[in-house]
């Protein structure tokens, strides 16, 4: 019996994703949840890249995993766990449950588009696209990460 | 079992995982941990759904990124404002004090 070699890391990457998930809600030292994030980070990354989209996989470990979530870590480091953090874990699984339980229904009703994963995305066009049709929407991303980067500093330095 | 399914289930636990360290916390930088989380879930149900226009989703994708990187700085530059301001991350306390 041939083993599909992709499903396979699929289902391995997906049971590790839920698995640094659970810990990175569940664990008690923040620093540690949110140094999971960046692994979850990687692993969605991991994910998307298995999905065909390689483009959006390296922007998310460089943009995403190097950057925000670092600066989630390198902040909760400083600060450290503000204080003592109260859980109401029956209303957490309530709420949790009601979710589960209305995208399941949502995705059964609506219907799952056919399978059409991993997809074939030519990254010279995409790119081509990106610094040619949508050139000024790239600028204008840019310039909006750059001034939401000052203002963020901005307001951490205000007292 | 096809890849897209093994998608779909990853994203929804991830979405409901979020939903649980959101509503069970009341602990600012846990509260946006676990909202990044289940973004994470929202991204990988986007790629799995809308797959029949790979490369405008991989734009499409690719600003969703952004936006959040941009408003993860912005929350945390909040956060540690109040954390001077007040010297708790509870919301609880934030919510008591009037914040």
């Amino acid at each position: 019996m041939a083993v599909d070699v992709m499903l396979l890391l699929g289902v391995l990457v997906a049971i590790a994703s839920v698995i640094v998930a659970l810990l990175t809600v569940a664990l008690r030292d923040l620093v540690y949840s949110s140094s999971l994030l960046a692994v979850l980070g990687s692993l969605v990354a991991a994910f998307l890249a298995l999905l065909g989209y390689y483009i959006v996989a390296a922007f998310i470990v460089i943009v995403y995993v190097g950057a925000a979530v670092m600066f989630i870590v390198l902040t909760v480091s400083m600060l450290g766990g503000g204080g003592v953090e109260a859980r109401n874990n029956l209303r957490g699984v309530l709420a949790a449950s009601v979710t589960l339980v209305a995208f399941t229904v949502a995705l059964i009703t609506l219907g799952i588009p056919p399978g059409t994963l991993p997809v074939n995305v030519d990254v010279r066009v995409v790119s081509d696209s990106l610094l040619s049709d949508y050139a000024v929407a790239l600028v204008v991303l840019l310039v909006a990460l750059a001034a939401t980067v000052i203002e963020g500093i901005s307001v951490a330095r205000r007292r | 079992m096809s890849l897209q399914y093994v998608v779909l289930a990853t994203s929804v636990a991830l979405v409901a995982i979020g939903v649980y360290g959101l509503t069970s916390s009341n602990n600012l930088v846990r509260q946006l941990l676990s909202i990044e989380v289940l973004f994470n879930g929202v991204v990988l149900l986007v790629a799995a759904i809308a797959s029949a226009n790979p490369g405008m989703l991989t734009l499409l994708l690719v600003v969703l990124v952004s936006v959040v990187s941009g408003e993860v700085i912005i929350v945390m530059a909040l956060v540690i404002s109040m954390y001077r301001a007040s010297r708790t991350l509870s919301s609880d306390v934030l919510e008591e004090r009037g914040v």
